[in-house]
């Protein structure tokens, strides 16, 4: 009797990770270990990096207004002295191009490390974790409570993790917001809560998700929903440094006591102690070798690392190693040597390049744009003193942050002149229309289409100036 | 439940590439509705926007899970538990 209850408990142990594929319904609860170290201290450093820039930035002012913002209503994206509008979508291009071959590059040599260190999910997974380790205490602590029954002191404690849970997410949704709308009018409509409906449910709908993923889903997130964790495998290669076990130096794993030399138990390195297992924020066990859940925090190797030192062992049982070099036991000084291959030189390459296109356009873009649309009504009309008149409408645009004066001037074509203003006065990031007309004598030029150049020149600066082409239409 | 995310997530993730696309291109302020101007504001127009083309990808999506049913799973439907 007593032998079948065992049975179907061993069984019912063997059966439980197989219930981990079906994620939406069963998921085996990751009680993650918090662990410090080398790779924890970098991982802590990229939080603060990443938050104080994505908590701080949008309250910098910048010639009287927010230094970053992406001004959606005025479709103008504002970046400390730059701002682009809809024309500069090039640029956008070429930076998802850029951070697009800069992934590819890092993983290629080291495997995941956006998402071990840099990732939003990553980052306030780990915060989110941290608050629940403060009020709820340890990974021991965090798994009696959660088997304990409904108690005062449990719904006191639960209810704290998830008021600062939810102020941390209404604080987040509220700053994404704020970069999109100025955040400054957000406070104030805070203060008198007078959101306008959309605002209000972006702030809502980016907090829930915040809420959502780093406080409940985590793990899953990267497993099931994160496209780029499912194609990341193919960035790799055999000199791709990934988080390794060092399987011949740990098997067989198993327990001894401190001061005993494991070849004379016939044993290897690893004292399965399962720590890394507990430690793993996606519940896997990295012995098992390299698996498309791991992340790549490293979060391993630290844990193994502190144990290795209580038992006097070396360092590195799990370490950033390569596929080549675990095989053919090579060195740090090999591991580097191999990092400079065709597939990194080509990534690298196309990076560089595209990286200085962008800093050279950035460079040399002009602070002026004129678009020249002609005038759809008429082609082309006859005037006084037999002139033909062709009109176009021109949109100026004062890409500075300071208003600027520009004269207008027609080149090309026997006999042309110009009617319309000869200068003009715009304000600061601003766009403006102006009507021109383009006059040449009936008969100066052949019937037919002639290019001529509208030249838009500032009054302040030779450098500045726009020559765009158009035609003029002269009727038969 | 696991169909209902298989719909909606992709869709979600498609839809926020189509609604920067689109409306990078254009400006909302010139798009009609019935030959009316659109009246409402921008970011209304961009919020809608984006939920028109969640709705579509998410369309999408059920036709693609709707044709992945198996002849089994056709046949005899009382055999499979939807989740």
């Amino acid at each position: 009797m007593s032998d079948q209850a065992t049975s179907r408990e061993a069984q019912g142990q063997a059966a439980a990770p197989t219930q981990e594929e079906s994620l939406y319904a069963v998921r085996q609860k990751v009680y993650v270990r918090a662990v410090s170290g080398l790779f924890a201290k970098w991982r802590w450093g990229l939080v603060w990096f990443t938050q104080l820039l994505f908590y701080g930035l949008c309250w910098i002012p910048w010639n009287g207004r927010q230094a970053v913002l992406f001004h959606l209503v005025e479709r103008k994206f504002y970046i400390f002295g730059w701002v682009f509008w809809p024309q500069d979508v090039f640029f956008l291009a070429i930076l998802l191009i850029i951070s697009a071959y800069a992934l590819f590059f890092f993983t290629a040599i080291a495997g995941r490390l956006w998402c071990g260190y840099a990732c939003p999910q990553t980052v306030y997974t780990e915060i989110f974790m941290w608050i629940e380790q403060k009020i709820e205490g340890d990974r021991n602590k965090r798994m009696k409570l959660d088997k304990s029954d409904m108690s005062g002191r449990k719904a006191r404690v639960k209810g704290l993790k998830y008021a600062a849970w939810i102020a941390l997410s209404l604080w987040t949704g509220f700053t994404f917001v704020g970069y999109f709308t100025p955040i400054r009018e957000l406070v104030q409509s805070a203060l008198s809560f007078s959101f306008g409906p959309w605002e209000l449910f972006w702030i809502l709908f980016y907090s829930s998700f915040t809420y959502l993923m780093a406080g409940v889903m985590r793990e899953q997130v990267c497993k099931y929903m994160c496209p780029y964790a499912r194609f990341q495998g193919v960035m790799f290669d055999p000199d791709t440094l990934v988080i390794t076990y060092d399987d011949e130096r740990g098997e067989p794993r198993g327990a001894r006591k401190k001061g005993v030399d494991p070849r004379a138990l016939n044993k290897g390195d690893c004292v399965d102690c399962g720590i890394c297992v507990q430690v793993c924020p996606t519940g896997i066990d990295i012995r098992d070798g390299m698996q498309y859940e791991c992340i790549g925090c490293a979060a391993c190797i630290d844990a193994c690392d502190q144990v290795m030192d209580k038992m006097n062992y070396p360092r590195g049982l799990i370490r950033y190693s390569t596929e080549n070099a675990v095989k053919k036991h090579w060195g740090m000084k090999e591991i580097l040597a191999h990092v400079m291959r065709p597939r990194t030189l080509v990534y690298g390459a196309i990076l560089g390049v595209v990286t200085l296109a962008f800093v050279w356009g950035l460079a040399t873009r002009s602070p002026l744009r004129v678009d020249i649309i002609r005038d759809r009504a008429s082609l082309a009309r006859e005037v006084a003193d037999g002139y033909i008149e062709n009109a176009y409408r021109l949109q100026v645009m004062n890409m500075t942050e300071a208003p600027r004066s520009f004269a207008l001037t027609l080149e090309g074509g026997e006999g042309l002149r110009m009617v319309g203003p000869e200068t003009i006065e715009i304000g600061p990031a601003t766009t403006q229309a102006v009507t021109i007309q383009a006059q040449i004598p009936y008969g100066a030029v052949e019937p037919g289409s002639h290019g001529i150049h509208v030249v838009v020149q500032a009054l302040d600066d030779a450098k500045v100036r726009v020559k765009e082409h158009t035609t003029f239409i002269m009727p038969r | 439940m696991k169909k209902t995310i298989e719909v909606l997530w992709p869709s979600f993730l498609v839809a926020g590439l189509a609604e920067i696309v689109f409306f990078t291109i254009i400006n909302p302020q010139e798009l009609y509705f019935f030959g009316e101007p659109v009246r409402v504001s921008e970011i209304a127009t961009y919020s809608i926007g984006f939920f028109g083309f969640w709705l579509i990808c998410a369309a999408s999506s059920l036709t693609t899970v709707f044709f992945q049913r198996g002849s089994e799973q056709i046949n005899h439907p009382e055999r499979f538990h939807e989740s």
